[in-house]
């Protein structure tokens, strides 16, 4: 399927390149560098893919009996946590969102920007420290089954832990969600929110009919993201032991090694998550529309006195309880206890950790610059081969880690093979993993790249080119410094994201190479939680400095405080 | 400085760190393994003490290595191949990704099965897949075999683990060999049926459970008991306590037991290195501190096992071939989905 788009990808490409060939001159051309190097760059990032998924219509030995006997239950779970976690995910979201934003009331400014924490915490360190949960829970299950037998005993079960699951990843998650409606309510409603005050309306009309279904767009947006890191996890439903599709890639790939049935049930998580990132790039280009119209001046708070302040408070501490400082404290209680016990301390691989730390840093260096030529490429001629090209970049992002891993295994393997003499062997290399780091995490920096130059705007450029620099002047003169914000921002989120990244680095990695995120993968997998609680916080501790970070610039320019 | 000269210096000394000359030295060895036991290590540093070879260590799950082996092929950095099953060991011969070992222990100390016949593969550790009950609500007069776990009777009273786990794989695999696939499916759902929870956590999480009052009888391999008897928290100590191992079908085929081993990889160009390392790990000093560190049974005969192993009680072992576990795999897999064991 994907060699038939780059296909007609190319072909479009040369009818573009040939249309714009200025019809009044004969001079030729000079060849388009910016043209060559964003395709370049986003062919590299699709070959891995495409290296794997060109294999998806190979005969498969056991589609037809996954087919028949699991692949319902998968549908069915994935559905479930889907639609649980987004529910839950809004109600914790959408409210504190709109308090925040509209309201005053005691500990508002912390709430602000602590909502968001809950980030920092990967699915699945938040998993174990929530197992906990279904365990607490066994004396009252030993209760229900002595008094109400068995098929009781079983369903509390089943309700208690999908309903545990649901609840820590909507509360881990939900921060998408708050960004999204948080900038929505300050940005797009001021005019209107004030006109409907005017006019009477009490702040829960103004709440259900004025705020609520302006702020959709951004909600859906952030919905979209939730959605695919759920159908995407892979930690936290092994865990607790809710098969989804993505459990099921690795299980038919690497349990029954049938290659090909593992990537149709590859494709069904691709192709959702394709149609959500499409959605969400829709909606925020309407939103975008919106936006530019909004006015600079914040919203007047409402204060809210006595108990109405305190329940204000309640409500948005509620999430954030849930999803950072339960968490954060239980960690750090076994991290104590882990440090202080006899054998304590004793850091698995100190120096493996640092090779993993140090390739995230750099990956998390590089990668953003690469974006902004990239963007700045797509933008010097914004056609629709270009946005293609941009599109087919972000592409890794919606495509599962062990997808990812086996292409880049497949096609580095081929390059080896070659034995091209002056070049060197990139099979099982630090070289390999950054790739695949570069081929997941491209649609990041991408997309605030992106983010950064709409919000320029063009004069400055067209000033610069008008002044007769080249665009390649202009992108360091003009662009580069003005974009270090978003590319910062961008960077901290990269490295938090490879902290964090699991099936791909668990398949790649080089010899004597960790990361943070797998030296707690394999301590929680032998149950040695206490010193697992050791790298899962260090990576809470890095991911939450990389939030304040994004944060402030995303608060920057339309800051209310 | 600015702060931009300040980045690239960083960056300079950080690219420098990570691409420090990793050149392949002669007196190193690449170890692609699935095991993930901090012992392990502690027996590296000691082969690096007494021997001056470094090993480099590759973690993952064995399928996913094996993956990778291929894609690698003849460039693979690896030396060495090592799983905690041995039909994944099967596999791996069976793609032609092993070549035959020279060591001297392996061929003269350690017998088919527990040897590949052609010396492709060999066992270093030997591990049971056994029954464990609770001490207060199930006499061991009320067990007998695996297959008698799919009784009526057992109804919402045993925990086991997912069916994603290669040790389940395994145990099913010899069911199958044993009874047939008929047989073997409806034993899978009759146990399916008797759970008290769907199949979640590890090895351990099912002692616990039994502990907590939660089931009555688990299948576990023993050496997790020998992990919660040694635990830093007393909550798993006494999780150990609660429970009995029991090693079933002593009157037929004998109670499951799987290898940990490896094999010398291929492509490999320090096979000499690779063979020493395994006649360190088949030395009769480090066998046992197998046995006494990591509570896995020793394949060297004559070693004597751990007193917490002399504990738990001899047992019949099946001596099936290992080929059968690799080969059967992928069926257990149907077998374990058409039976709705997640």
């Amino acid at each position: 399927m994907d060699g038939a788009s780059s296909a007609t990808a190319e072909s479009e490409l040369l009818q573009q390149a040939s249309a714009s060939t200025p019809e009044r001159t004969f001079r030729l051309k000079r060849p388009d560098r910016w043209g060559a190097f964003a395709f370049l760059l986003a062919a590299l990032i699709c070959l891995p893919i495409a290296a794997v998924l060109l294999q998806v219509g190979q005969q498969s030995e056991s589609w037809d009996h996954l087919v028949k006997t699991v692949l319902a239950g998968y549908l069915k779970n994935t559905l479930i946590l889907v639609a649980g976690v987004t529910l839950i995910a809004c109600l914790m979201a959408v409210p504190s969102a709109w308090l925040v934003t509209c309201f005053d009331f005691p500990g508002r400014k912390f709430l602000n920007w602590g909502l968001v924490l809950p980030l920092a915490i990967p699915t699945y360190v938040a998993a174990f420290v929530f197992y906990e949960g279904p365990q607490a829970a066994i004396p009252f299950l030993v209760w229900v089954r002595t008094n109400w037998g068995i098929d009781a005993f079983l369903s509390f079960e089943l309700v208690i832990r999908y309903g545990i699951l649901i609840v820590m990843m909507a509360a881990v998650l939900y921060p998408y969600i708050y960004l999204a409606c948080r900038s929505a309510f300050a940005q797009q409603g001021r005019a209107v929110v004030e006109a409907a005050r005017c006019l009477g309306d009490s702040p829960r009309q103004v709440f259900f009919r004025v705020a609520l279904p302006m702020a959709r767009p951004g909600m859906v947006a952030g919905v979209a993201l939730v959605i695919m890191e759920v159908i995407n996890d892979y930690g936290a439903v092994h865990f607790f032991g809710v098969p989804t599709l993505t459990e099921g890639v690795f299980r038919t790939w690497f349990g029954m090694g049938d290659k090909v049935a593992a990537l149709r049930l590859a494709s069904i998580v691709m192709v959702t998550v394709g149609f959500l990132l499409a959605a969400e790039q829709l909606l925020r280009g309407r939103a975008r529309f919106v936006e530019a119209e909004a006015s600079q001046i914040p919203l007047s708070r409402v204060r809210l006195s006595g108990w109405r302040g305190w329940c204000a408070m309640l409500v948005c501490l509620l999430p954030l309880l849930i999803g950072f400082i339960y968490p954060v404290g239980q960690l750090s209680r076994w991290a104590w206890l882990n440090l202080t016990s006899e054998a304590g301390g004793s850091f698995v691989a100190g120096q493996a950790i640092a090779r993993g730390t140090g390739l995230a840093a750099v990956t998390a260096m590089v990668m953003p610059l690469m974006a902004a030529l990239f963007a700045y490429a797509v933008r010097l001629r914004e056609n629709r081969s270009r946005r293609f090209l941009n599109r087919v970049a972000g592409l890794g992002y919606a495509t599962p880690g062990a997808v990812i891993a086996v292409g880049v295994l497949v096609v580095f393997g081929t390059m080896d093979r070659w034995e091209i003499g002056w070049m060197p062997l990139v099979s099982g290399t630090l070289f390999a993993i950054g790739f695949a780091y570069i081929v997941r995490f491209f649609a990041i920096p991408l997309q605030f790249a992106r983010a950064g130059m709409d919000r320029l705007g063009r004069p400055l450029e067209e000033a610069s080119r008008l002044l007769g620099h080249s665009p390649m002047a202009t992108f360091l003169k003009i662009d580069l410094p003005l974009l270090k914000g978003p590319l910062i921002a961008a960077g901290m989120l990269l490295f938090v994201d490879i902290l964090k990244e699991l099936p791909l680095t668990l398949i790649l990695r080089p010899a004597n190479f960790e990361t943070l995120a797998t030296t707690a993968f394999s301590l929680a997998k032998e149950s040695r939680l206490q010193a697992c609680a050791v790298p899962s916080l260090m990576i809470v501790v890095a991911g939450a400095i990389g939030l304040l970070v994004m944060n402030r610039w995303l608060a920057s320019p339309t800051s209310n405080d | 400085m600015k702060p931009t000269r300040i980045l690239t210096l960083l960056g300079a000394v950080v690219i420098g760190a990570i691409f420090q000359p990793v050149q392949a030295q002669d007196k190193e060895l690449t170890l692609y393994t699935q095991r993930h036991y901090a012992f392990d290590e502690e027996v590296h540093a000691k082969f690096l003490e007494e021997t001056g070879i470094k090993i480099n260590v590759v973690k993952a799950a064995a399928d996913e290595l094996i993956v990778r082996l291929q894609e690698e092929g003849e460039n693979t950095p690896a030396d060495i191949f090592m799983t905690t099953d041995g039909g994944t060991l099967h596999r791996a011969h069976q793609a032609g990704l092993l070549q035959p070992m020279t060591s001297k222990a392996a061929l003269e100390k350690v017998q088919p099965p527990l040897r590949e016949k052609d010396s492709h593969w060999v066992a270093m550790t030997r591990r049971a897949r056994v029954i464990v009950h609770s001490k207060d609500r199930v006499e061991s007069s009320e067990l007998s075999t695996y297959e008698a776990l799919a009784d009526e009777k057992w109804r919402g009273r045993v925990v086991v683990r997912s069916s994603t786990n290669s040790y389940n794989q395994a145990l099913l695999t010899t069911i199958i060999d044993a009874d047939g696939r008929e047989k073997a499916l409806e034993w899978a759902t009759g146990v399916r049926q008797n759970m008290a929870r769907p199949p979640q956590g590890s090895d351990r999480d099912q002692v616990r459970a039994i502990a907590a009052g939660l089931a009555d009888v688990a299948i576990v391999n023993t050496y997790y008991i020998g992990i919660l008897e040694t635990a830093e928290e007393q909550k798993d100590r006494d999780a150990a306590a609660a429970v009995k191992i029991f090693f079933p079908n002593q009157d037929g085929r004998g109670a499951h037991v799987n290898i940990s081993g490896l094999g010398v990889v291929k492509a490999s160009k320090k096979a000499d290195l690779a063979n020493q390392f395994i006649d360190f790990l088949l030395s009769e000093e480090v066998q046992a501190l197998y046995s006494e560190n990591t509570f896995e049974y020793p394949v060297v005969d004559g070693v004597p096992l751990s007193e917490r192993q002399q504990r738990w009680g001899e047992f019949k072992a099946d001596d099936v071939n290992f080929s059968v576990l690799g080969d059967l795999n992928a069926e257990a897999l149907k077998v374990f989905n058409e039976a709705g064991w997640e």
